[in-house]
């Protein structure tokens, strides 16, 4: 507990020899690698990839992450344990590693998009009524109060035109 | 305090629908309708909403505490209940008499 993991920036292009460097430096226990979408509506930098790496003995271990556009080299031939790590990352973000066939691990591939990006809608947004779209201004005797062509509420997350009906 | 349930505190609640809008989880419903209210002195009536109902589904909410926090008038606070352990979806589903905060009930 109370540990502090140490952070460092890679450039897409140096990530695999980054990884190399610092498997052949020790850090051979491959912990975790995982995407984070970065869009936020401002459409640069796109995503960040994250791994963490250790020493067995945990005496030593380092987070890098990096910033990437659409696919990152794999490190799973130095690594194979991280193919699965790599093949969550590209189902659920979209991101292409390559240098290696990767199968999808668990959603079919006629899924639609990647479900972990911002810019994914989930769908059952849309099929479930919103409980915040009740208008709610209305008199014992059923008459309506207040500014009746207030623009009507969407919630978050649900694209304009999906409320056409 | 611990963070194990989310109790409405009925006489604050202004039926507003912050909470309802901002849960992530959808799992706020309510309902509420408005009634004139004449003060002396003043020239028109006020116009006053009346909570009908106020449930919170616990199979959905996740305990994030987004309601809690965008409440203006703290209708809604952490408390030590329990939303009971059940194998009834129905069960989970809980409404004004059963959000009560802890000692009220």
């Amino acid at each position: 507990m109370g540990r502090v993991f140490e952070w460092q920036l890679v450039e897409s292009e140096d990530w695999f020899d980054k990884i190399v460097e610092l498997h052949s430096g020790g850090f051979t226990y491959f912990d975790f690698l995982t995407g984070v979408d970065r869009e936020n509506g401002h459409g640069d930098p796109g995503f960040e990839v994250v791994a963490h790496l250790a020493k067995p003995d945990l005496s030593d271990s380092l987070i890098i992450f990096t910033r990437v556009n659409s696919e990152l080299a794999s490190v799973t031939d130095l690594i194979p344990a991280a193919s699965w790590h790599e093949r969550e990352c590209a189902e659920m973000f979209g991101i292409e590693f390559t240098g290696v066939a990767t199968k999808p691990l668990l959603r079919h591939e006629d899924l639609g998009q990647p479900p972990l990006c911002k810019s994914t809608v989930l769908a059952a947004r849309v099929l479930t009524p919103w409980p915040g779209g009740a208008e709610l201004e209305i008199m014992e005797d059923g008459r309506k109060v207040g500014n009746a062509s207030r623009r009507r509420q969407r919630p978050p997350g649900v694209p304009e035109n999906w409320f056409s009906a | 305090m611990k963070h194990s349930f989310i109790a409405l505190i009925e006489d604050k609640c202004t039926s507003c629908m912050l909470c309802v809008r901002e849960c992530p989880a959808w799992c706020i419903h309510l309902d509420s309708h408005t009634v004139d209210v004449s003060e002396e002195g003043a020239r028109r009536p006020k116009k006053v909403n009346v909570l009908d109902s106020f449930e919170i589904d616990y199979s959905l909410c996740m305990y994030c505490g987004v309601c809690i926090d965008v409440c203006p008038f703290d209708a809604l606070a952490w408390d030590e209940h329990r939303a009971l352990v059940t194998t009834n979806r129905d069960d989970m589903l809980l409404g004004i008499d059963e959000l009560g905060p802890s000692g009220s009930s």
